[in-house]
């Protein structure tokens, strides 16, 4: 098996679907393009609709309005059994009372195919998977991690068009989920099947998927690469949701040229930032820095245009080995700064509780966010 | 499945078992109870017409010290049974997994055999040559010539003897969600084993104890075939009267009067126990 | 922690009181004393009475008839009724839990009763189709209860999951629910069956000329004092026969 070459870029598309359970808007007029190949994943809190977008790309759920394409082909009137779609299931949902090789086996089955086909076919995924000497126990015998690889293989062994996987990793322990993330990215690799997640944590996200759909209140707030949604969040949600982030509110008093705009922010000055699309004069605006993007020093940094310095005092710290977080206090506001010790400009003392200290960020490192759902 | 939400299907699943308790539960109590309304004829039916005689005659105050002995003997049982299942089940919940099968078989096994062949057995244990007599005799416990059966303790005795079961697995079925860390929990307070069975483990299994005692109560206050068999003649019981108007008087409508009267005395505490627990279903939802 | 041995003790004379009975009747069925007073030695005797007694075996032949169809029925019908209590919530399903839970807690008397007078004014005659009728009506709710209990554990992704690869609605009931629901049916049915051996209140109202079940039988055996040895045994093998059936029914129940 391979990566295909040629990807078809809109392979999957969700096209204005909306769902409503009772008085709640589910899935809020979303709309989505996956391409063929891709490893795509759903993130959001709980209640954020991505489950019920899931279930509507399965079959599980009709869309109120709205369409479902899969290769061209729309599928939203579709039941379940009829889509070129596969799930694995959140606690994998593996049948208890049929063996391994008869779970893997089942979808081939519905679906009549030869004898001789099935046989290959099932030892073929049990391979891909390692779980050839398993195949005669019951999934009760099995580890969860097992568990985990028999509901993957049973879905691929259909050769789904797309591949859904529902919270894969929920079921694991911390250990297990660190293996099992290398472990799927390499099965993702090896068959080159779409790939959409369903998760709620951004880590996982992060590392398993080339795209991430972030979703608010049935709404998708931003698509984009990781890479991006972490160093150019559009909204507050998203910058607060993807890792952590320090947010303030100013007023902007200059635009300038190649997208800068200096901001007032009260008891911090006027840093320079990223405006991140168009912003005009005098508008209120909510601006975003990272913790690691901050620098402490006990002394002033050299000042210059680049710069963005401020003072404040340190009001509490935590160490985590690898870093150190500080909560710093400046007039009204309370920052997050995250450093590594060797990065520490100030000589090898730490900073103290109540020591002061000099905070500085370059304007790359700030941005301008809009607020959520203004997306 | 959101097509499982169809009314269609709802329905289509529903009716067979709803229609047939209709027509074979809710429809014969309503007519018991019609019955009683309507005068008797020779053959042991129902003549035509309407009245209220029956009324008037199971107001019979002969009925009194009948009706008195049933709730007291079902009283009595309820309390002997609950008192002798709480321990058990408390045993029960607190051994092995292997063991606590073995215990719920063993306590089942019997409850699994014949009902007329218990009470059978009883008459064979208590009978003036049986063993036990002769066991208590020597033993100088009861006088020589004592006889056990045919009394009102004889009736007691055995009822607990066959309602026990009922008592049991209810309270087991509550008892087997009680968390025992609180028992525990009790002790490491300075609670004795005495106050924390009583204050802890009691109230835990509270809702088990309302249906153990419901199941019991309600089903000793309808038995006639114990007081027939192992009481004397002046042990008899509210269902004998009834079981005695059928098939001795064929005075249907006067049985029906009893049974209505008795029905209606059970479904409706019945009906308020219910109702409170699907509105325990709901809120635990 | 120190553990009282007080509930021990008490569970053990509860188990004590409750096989002492049947004790006495297992050993008295092979003692060659009528009464069983006293040991005077070892017999067939009764058994051997027992199987020349050919009315017993002619009521045991309807009672096996009755109880399978009945259990059957109850089977069908409480499989039926527990899915639908499970999967739906309303008025209806409310009303529904509530009659199927009444007939458990309504004394014996009371349902032979009122079946009777259904019977009577209807003027359906008594016979192995009331006493069927009854049985199913009683068998009901404990097949019920027992699906239901059953359905409680059953995780029902499962049914999606059968969906998602490519069965119809109706396979994904035959292939994934039916095999996993079974065992709890058949364990309801065996209680259904069990039950309907036992009953003899409900059976004694609703039962006419010629349809004299076991325990009937056994009843109208306890008034003439020839034939008592004869229950001894008869009871031997109802009880031995009760622990096969326990055996038997534990082994389904540890069944995933």
């Amino acid at each position: 098996m391979y990566r295909p070459i040629l990807c078809m870029d809109d392979f999957l598309v969700i096209d204005h679907v909306s769902k409503t359970f009772g008085a709640q808007r589910a899935v809020d007029d979303v709309s989505l393009t996956v391409a063929q190949g891709e490893a795509f994943s759903l993130l959001g809190p709980s209640g954020c609709g991505k489950t019920t977008l899931l279930r509507m790309i399965a079959g599980f759920e009709r869309p109120d309005s709205g369409r479902i394409l899969v290769g061209g082909q729309d599928i939203t009137a579709l039941p379940p059994e009829l889509r070129p779609v596969n799930t694995v299931f959140q606690n994998y949902a593996l049948f208890p009372h049929l063996s391994v090789w008869d779970n893997i086996a089942f979808g081939l089955r519905m679906s009549r195919r030869p004898r001789e086909e099935i046989r290959s076919g099932v030892d073929r995924m049990l391979e891909l998977v390692r779980l050839s000497e398993h195949a005669r126990k019951r999934p009760t015998q099995l580890s969860g991690g097992q568990r985990q690889r028999v509901a993957i293989a049973r879905a691929l062994v259909n050769r789904p068009q797309v591949l859904l996987l529902d919270e894969p990793l929920a079921a694991l322990d911390l250990k297990l989920r660190q293996h099992m993330l290398m472990e799927l990215n390499a099965i993702h690799e090896q068959v080159g099947t779409t790939f959409i997640y369903v998760t709620h944590d951004q880590g996982e996200a992060m590392s398993l998927s080339d795209r991430i759909a972030v979703m608010n209140a049935g709404k998708v707030e931003q698509v984009d690469s990781p890479e991006h949604l972490y160093e150019a969040p559009r909204t507050s949600f998203v910058a607060s949701f993807i890792g952590d982030a320090n947010f303030f509110t100013g007023v902007a008093v200059e635009l300038q040229h190649e997208g800068y705009v200096r901001v007032l922010v009260d008891g911090l000055g006027s840093p320079l930032v990223l405006s991140n699309g168009a912003v005009s004069a005098n508008q209120t605006l909510r601006l975003m820095v990272r913790p690691e993007k901050i620098s402490l020093t006990l002394t002033r940094p050299p000042s210059g245009e680049r710069v963005n310095a401020f003072r404040g005092v340190v009001e509490d710290m935590a160490y985590f080995g690898s870093h150190t977080r500080y909560r710093i206090r400046a007039g009204e506001h309370s920052i997050l700064a995250q450093m590594q010790r060797s990065r520490f400009s100030g000589g090898d003392i730490d900073p103290a509780r109540g020591a002061e200290v000099w905070m500085s960020f370059h304007p790359d490192e700030g941005r301008v966010v809009r607020l959520e759902g203004a997306a | 499945m959101s097509n499982e939400s169809r009314p269609a299907r709802q329905w289509l699943l529903t009716l067979p078992s709803l229609t047939w308790l209709a027509v074979f539960f809710v429809i014969p109590a309503i007519l018991v109870i019609i019955t009683a309304f309507r005068p008797a004829d020779l053959q042991g039916g129902v003549g035509p017409g309407w009245t209220l005689a029956t009324l008037r005659e199971v107001q019979d105050p002969a009925y009194l010290p009948i009706l008195w002995r049933t709730l007291w003997l079902s009283g009595a049982t309820t309390l002997i049974c609950l008192a002798l299942a709480l321990p058990v089940v408390f045993q029960m919940a607190r051994v092995g997994q292997r063991m606590r099968q073995v215990l719920l078989l063993l306590i089942v096994i019997p409850f699994l055999s014949n009902f007329l062949i218990r009470i059978f057995a009883w008459k064979s244990l208590l009978h003036p040559e049986g063993p036990l007599t002769k066991l208590l005799i020597v033993l100088h416990l009861i006088p020589e010539n004592a006889v056990l059966l045919n009394h009102v303790g004889t009736v007691l005795l055995v009822l607990v003897y066959t309602q026990l079961p009922f008592a049991i697995l209810p309270l087991y079925a509550a008892a087997e969600k009680f968390d025992f860390g609180l028992l525990d929990a009790a002790r490491d307070l300075g609670a004795g084993p005495w106050r924390a069975f009583s204050k802890v483990f009691i109230p835990g299994v509270r809702r088990g104890l309302i249906s153990a005692s419901v199941m019991v109560f309600v089903c000793c206050l309808g038995q006639y075939v114990i007081p027939q068999m192992v009481g004397g003649t002046s042990d008899e019981m509210l269902g004998s009267k009834i079981a005695q108007r059928v098939f001795s008087d064929r005075n249907l409508p006067h049985a029906s009067a009893l049974a209505g009267g008795l029905m209606l005395a059970v479904l409706v505490p019945m009906l308020i126990v219910v109702l409170w627990q699907q509105f325990g279903r709901k809120e635990a939802e | 922690m120190k553990r009282s041995w007080l509930p021990a003790i008490i569970t053990f004379g509860v188990i004590l009181f409750l096989f002492a009975p049947l004790v006495v009747l297992v050993v008295n069925s092979f003692n060659a004393s009528r009464f069983g007073g006293e040991w005077e030695g070892f017999t067939w005797n009764w058994y051997i009475k027992l199987w020349s007694a050919g009315e017993v075996w002619e009521s045991l032949w309807i009672t096996l008839k009755i109880a399978l169809s009945a259990s059957l029925a109850a089977m069908v019908l409480g499989t039926l009724a527990a899915y639908a209590l499970h999967r739906f919530r309303s008025w209806l399903q409310n009303v529904h839990h509530m009659l199927i839970t009444l007939p458990l807690v309504m004394p014996d008397i009371l349902m032979g009763m009122s079946l009777l007078a259904l019977f009577v004014l209807t003027g359906v005659e008594t016979g192995l189709l009331t006493i069927w009728i009854a049985h199913v009506t009683f068998c009901l709710s404990f097949v019920t209860m027992v699906v239901l209990g059953r359905l409680q554990d059953f995780d029902f992704t499962l049914l999606d999951a059968a969906r998602d690869l490519g069965a119809t609605q109706a396979k994904a009931v035959k292939k994934v629910l039916l095999p996993l629901l079974l065992p709890g049916v058949l364990a309801g049915g065996l209680l259904a069956f069990t039950l309907s051996i036992d009953d003899y209140v409900i059976t004694f109202f609703v039962s006419g000329p010629g349809t004299t079940t076991l325990p009937l039988r056994v009843a109208s055996m306890m008034k003439t004092s020839r034939s008592l040895p004869m229950i001894n045994a008869l009871s031997t093998l109802l009880i031995a026969s009760t622990f096969l059936f326990a055996a038997l029914s534990s082994r389904l129940q540890r069944r995933v």
